[in-house]
């Protein structure tokens, strides 16, 4: 049982660690903002790449997502796949990619 | 306690020693899941006639363009509704004629009514809070309090639209879908924008999505964790199958149409360019915006959520038949194993078909071909569906009471409505009836004779279970015969016009495209010719059919008075229930109390066996119930037992 | 007769009700910030002019993200506090936490502060010009020859009121007119309700459904109206939001802004840039200018040759094309600036009116302006993007901290009989701090530094 006492007690000085790593990979986000890439979409994906690690940090250890029941897993694994359609959204823009040239 | 069907002691006192509240705190603002379906469903039924009228009036319109509403001068006159119903309606119909700008008032308010304040909170909303905690067996929803908040922000957000007739621009205009960039540039030169019946439409939009998600978390946290001793997952009846799903729907779709609404609203009231394209112009001069947004973003993002929302429509309707048809062929649901997880498979697939609405907006052939596949393939767990309900009267030896009656039609109905779906799936023919009368026909075939007659069936239902009397045969099929007849006058002749090419939009019925409209076939003449009969002039043209679309109009809207009547005067008039399980039922629902008082339960229930026993061969009673462990002895509650005991079967 | 599971877990489940709750609110919140960064996307991937990158105040932003970070870290503290049964702890952290929450609204404020009142004007060839409006922008209208009410018999979108609508911008001379019969009036709520009447009643015998009052000033009349409020105007006419137009002569249209930045990334030739023009900054900040961008492009070629493609590079095209202005003329400040990334981070705004005299002002004609608006969703779609993102996040923000001051404050009752439901409940509120906090680890960058 991850929520006894001792367990509790244990975790504290991880939670500490963890903001201190989450104000770290701040500095780093920003420091890394500023260095020009070869192409900006490169400074994006490694900006989002940090942010998405910062994020996990979160989920995992302060929203305890590291021992949690399986039940809660499934309804995130759902929401995942849906939110991940949602951001597909923007493929619509761009051209169509299937070109038929006669048959 | 250990009774399993109580004599029927009407006034006598089920409740528990608890603190009794006031009445207002016990019919108004109360937390008791029973109450709160009831509101729901009570309000929701009153918005489902308010949108039934509006669409009257539209009918009017289509069938007899340019002629004075008849009865509208009258009402008008009455002392009190008069004025109010002035400021609603008539201000916008001089001499009584329904206008251009009335009728798409009336389209796109008919729309929103229907959907959003009509059919989910009855078939969703007041269905689910009613039922689904007496079928899992438990005392109430998980959070009573966020069950109450949910109907009344729900209120809230009927009454505002509602209230948005009345400012001083009438209400939107738009269609339901209130597509950009009509919907966020049109009269933005109105002198208040925040006095708009759009910028209402938005906000009571707001209201409604956090009311349906308080609504969802309360029912999914209730099936997950509430369920009764023995309540395994694959004991619990279909209808929490399909009220859990949907539940997960409105939760994860609902959100996306929240973006959209809020998104127009910055829109229209600081002047973003969200979905406005740059260089827009209007009337001839460019707007005063920034542009550089994409009104496809809004058709995305409603999408989303729409399409997911027509199941949220459809499977309540299946969740009510599937306690309906078993209790009345007394057969077991057929096939209750692959309907639950067609039920998860239609969810799931829900999510990933939305743009087969947008096919005609240009996303190219790779992504159209994308959409029309899963589009296809998701009509293979509707059919499921409806085959095992189908199969389900098979040998069945059916009783015909009012609810079997709007059951068994509602198959044929749903069929019709499924399968002139498919030919909408596919991008090439869609081209062709795209935004056509077809569309509206194959909709409305799902949704009107398809869901609404589920819903009548489960009020049927019911009834005597939240009232403890029976409502009256005779007048439920009065109210059934009428209602078909009148449903089927409607819908069927919009896949003629709609192939003919009859626009979904025009609110004089297509008088002024006569190139279209006036083409005829056998259907057109055979029309005229009945019409005939009865000395009445009807062209012999499309146009024709309009007339007899709105006279079925009216005779379903006269089938409805039966219904009105019987649900009013069986509350005291009604014919006294014998037992606690009239039906003869074999879900925890039929187990508790008529009505059941607060609490549910008199006695602890133990499931120990599957929903749908009926006509179980070895005992003397065509049904045998979950909680009985022997006909007429409830099982007893395990000592010390596990929550939930394994499931067997 | 308890709802069971509020306190302890279902044993098959292992979650008591509000967990499951609050993790299924927390799916429909990621679907909802889903659709938004989606949005974001989508947006962005469209977008017909240069995306703004580092324009926000991003030290504002990192003191922010380190507060939320902070209250993160204490709000999962003061559960663990109190699951230890250290109740002093447990109302600390609680407390620190509403506080950062205090703090982070109070830097939004500021933040979103002097955003309203900065300006950009777009020219019509594309350059933008951002800068403070001292006077505000306001379009005269003088010599009013008459005025035209239109008046509706049934509600419409467009009703005359000339009390809201048009008095409000009377800038000279009174609101005394001779009405068609002759008779001289005051305009005010009495007397156009009943010229109004009359009006009304005049059509009906008509069989018309609106009606034309025309008022004629006594006395010489001009108008002063923001160009939003009001709904268009020419040379000869000024329209009002109430639909009534007077007739007369525009006096002034021009604006006056203190400039403050130059962009001219979406101008072909940046040096034909109308904001050369000789009424406007002039051949001397042009000058400045050329020597901005050789440098920066100049400097940009030595460090990666041909290895970068400089149109491809948002931050040189910033530097280099989106010149800054710190002084009042070129030669007084110019080229503090160069290769400094700070002048592009700290927009002006923030520094109260000492710092509005070094600036150059210019008069800009009506007939160059093609839109210009404050940094307001108006202006694009990034900041629209950008305000509602923030915007929605802040209630969260707001919601969460009145969620958790309630358990801090209000719940002291449930604290000595039932700590671990408090706790739960703790947990719970907690949670949803988390996420909004998880919510700011992709806004941050995204909006901030990207």
């Amino acid at each position: 049982m991850a929520d006894s006492p001792e367990e509790i007690q244990k975790s504290i000085r991880k939670y500490l660690w963890i903001g201190a790593l989450l104000i770290l990979f701040t500095i780093i986000t920003v420091a890394l903002s500023y260095v020009e890439l070869p192409t900006h979409s490169l400074n994006i994906l490694v900006g989002m790449i940090v942010a998405t690690f910062k994020a996990a940090l979160v989920a995992l250890i302060f929203m305890h997502l590291n021992h949690e029941r399986p039940l809660i897993y499934k309804v995130l694994a759902f929401t995942t796949v849906f939110a991940l359609a949602l951001f597909m959204l923007f493929i619509f823009t761009s051209g169509d990619p299937l070109v038929f040239e006669g048959f | 306690m250990s009774a399993t069907t109580h004599d029927s002691k009407q006034g006598a006192d089920h409740g528990h020693d608890h603190h009794e509240p006031g009445f207002i705190g016990k019919y108004v603002f109360s937390t008791d899941h029973k109450i709160i379906g009831v509101q729901y469903a009570v309000s929701g039924l009153l918005f489902l006639l308010l949108g039934f009228f509006l669409m009257l009036l539209m009918r009017w319109s289509i069938a007899f363009p340019g002629q004075e509403v008849p009865g509208l001068a009258f009402v008008e006159k009455l002392p009190l509704l008069g004025p109010i119903f002035h400021e609603m309606i008539g201000r916008w119909a001089p001499g009584g004629v329904v206008n251009g700008e009335l009728y798409n008032m009336l389209g796109a308010m008919h729309g929103t009514i229907m959907v959003f304040l009509g059919i989910v909170p009855l078939g969703f909303a007041g269905f689910v809070n009613f039922v689904m905690p007496l079928q899992i067996g438990t005392i109430d929803m998980a959070f009573p309090r966020l069950n109450m908040w949910s109907y009344w922000l729900f209120l809230v957000s009927g009454i505002m639209m509602l209230a948005s007739f009345f400012v001083g621009t009438g209400s939107v205009q738009t269609g339901w879908t209130m597509y950009s960039p009509l919907a966020s540039t049109t009269t933005l030169a109105v002198t208040n924008i925040w006095m708009h019946g759009h910028t209402w439409w938005l906000l009571a939009m707001v209201f409604n999505i956090s009311a349906s998600l308080l609504g969802s978390v309360n029912v999914i946290t209730t099936v997950i964790n509430l369920r009764a001793k023995g309540m395994s997952w694959m004991r619990m009846p279909f209808f929490c199958w399909a009220m859990f799903v949907t539940s997960f729907l409105l939760l994860l779709a609902f959100p996306p149409l929240e973006v959209a609404a809020l998104l127009q609203l910055v829109d229209r009231v600081f002047g973003a360019s969200f979905f406005l394209p740059t260089g827009l112009m209007e009337g001839g001069q460019h707007l005063d915006i920034a542009g550089g947004g994409s009104p496809l973003l809004y058709q995305h993002l409603f999408w989303f959520l729409a399409h997911p929302e027509v199941y949220v429509l459809i499977l309540p309707a299946f969740a009510i038949l599937a306690e309906v048809i078993p209790a009345n062929t007394r057969r077991p649901l057929w096939g209750y194993k692959s309907m639950v997880y067609a039920t998860l498979t239609l969810g799931f697939l829900s999510f990933l078909v939305w743009a087969h609405h947008m096919y005609l907006t240009g996303m190219g052939t790779m992504m159209s071909t994308y959409f029309q596949i899963t589009t296809v393939l998701i009509s293979v767990p509707s059919v499921i569906l409806l085959t095992g309900l189908m199969i389900s009267l098979w040998g069945g030896s059916i009783r015909f009471t009012p609810q079997m009656l709007f059951a068994s039609a509602f198959l044929p109905m749903f069929g019709i409505g499924g399968l002139t779906g498919l030919p909408l799936a596919f991008t090439f023919i869609d081209l062709a009836l795209h935004d056509t009368y077809y569309v509206i026909g194959h909709f409305h075939y799902v949704v009107a004779p398809g869901t609404i007659f589920a819903l009548f069936a489960g009020v049927y239902h019911w009834y005597p279970k939240i009232t403890g009397r029976y409502m009256s045969d005779k007048l439920g099929k009065l109210h059934f015969w009428p209602s078909l007849l009148g449903m089927n006058l409607v819908f069927a002749p919009m896949f003629i016009q709609g192939m003919g090419g009859f626009h979904r939009r025009w609110y004089d019925g297509g008088k002024y495209f006569e190139q279209t409209s006036g083409v005829s076939n056998f259907w057109t003449e055979l029309n005229s010719s009945i019409f005939g009969l009865f000395g009445m002039e009807v062209p012999n043209n499309l146009l024709g059919l309009n007339v007899l679309m709105s006279v079925g109009a009216f005779i379903l809207a006269l089938g409805q008075v039966p219904f009105i009547l019987n649900v009013f005067l069986s509350i005291k008039g009604g014919r006294k229930t014998n037992s606690d399980n009239p039906w003869h039922c074999t879900t925890l629902d039929w187990a508790t109390p008529t009505p059941p008082p607060h609490g549910n339960f008199d006695f602890e229930p133990v499931v120990v066996r599957g929903p749908y026993e009926y006509s179980v061969p070895g005992i003397d009673q065509d049904y045998f119930p979950q909680w009985e462990i022997e006909p007429g002895k409830a099982a007893p509650v395990p000592a010390g037992a596990p929550a939930s005991a394994p499931a067997h079967h | 007769m308890d709802i069971p599971y509020t306190v302890s877990a279902r044993p098959d489940t292992g979650l008591y009700n509000a967990k499951i709750g609050i993790w299924l609110f927390l799916a429909s919140e990621v679907m909802l910030f889903g659709g938004l960064f989606s949005s974001y996307i989508f947006l962005r991937v469209g977008a017909d002019y240069h995306w703004p990158v580092h324009e926000l105040n991003v030290t504002l932003g990192f003191i922010n993200t380190l507060v939320l970070i902070a209250s993160s870290v204490t709000v999962v503290m003061a559960w663990a506090s109190l699951k230890l049964r250290r109740i002093g702890q447990f109302k600390l952290y609680m407390l620190i936490t509403v506080l950062c929450a205090g703090v982070f609204m109070v830097n939004k404020t500021f933040e979103y502060k002097a955003k309203f009142e900065h300006y950009a004007v777009k020219l019509t060839d594309g350059t933008y010009l951002t800068g403070h409006l001292p006077e505000g922008y306001e379009i005269k209208f003088g010599e009013v020859g008459d005025l035209t009410l239109t008046v509706q018999a049934r509600t419409s979108a467009i009703d005359a009121d000339p009390v809201d609508y048009v008095l409000p911008f009377l800038a000279g001379g009174e609101a005394r007119f001779k009405t068609e019969d002759g008779s001289e009036i005051e305009l005010n709520e009495t007397t156009f309700a009943d010229l109004r009447e009359k009006a009304l009643a005049k059509a009906a015998t008509e069989g018309k459904n609106n009606a034309a009052i025309k008022l004629v000033p006594t006395s010489p009349l001009a108008f002063k109206a923001k160009p939003g409020k009001i709904l268009g105007y020419n040379a000869t006419t000024m329209t009002f939001r109430d639909g009534s137009i007077a007739t007369g002569k525009l006096t002034d249209d021009s604006m006056v802004l203190e400039v403050d930045g130059v962009d001219t990334r979406s101008v072909p030739d940046a040096e034909k840039s109308l904001a050369w023009n000789a009424g406007y900054l002039g051949d001397a900040w042009k000058k400045a200018f050329v020597e901005n961008r050789d440098h920066h492009l100049k400097a940009f070629e030595e460090k990666y040759g041909d290895r970068r493609d400089p149109k491809k590079s948002a931050t040189l095209q910033k530097e280099a094309f989106f010149m800054h202005l710190h002084s009042a003329t070129p030669e007084a400040g110019h080229g503090d600036d160069h290769g400094e990334k700070k002048a592009a981070a700290g927009a002006p705004a923030e520094h109260g009116d000492a710092h509005h005299a070094h600036h150059p002002v210019v008069k800009i004609d009506k007939k160059d302006i093609a839109f210009y608006s404050n940094f307001t969703p108006k202006l694009n779609t990034y900041y629209a993007i950008y305000f509602t993102l923030t915007g929605l996040h802040g209630l969260h923000v707001v919601a969460g901290a009145l969620v958790l001051a309630y358990f801090l404050f209000m719940d002291g009752r449930r604290l000595r009989e039932n700590p671990e439901h408090l706790a739960n409940r703790v947990e719970v509120g907690g949670l949803f701090w988390h996420f909004v906090d998880l919510v700011w680890i992709f806004l941050f960058p995204l909006l901030y530094l990207l």
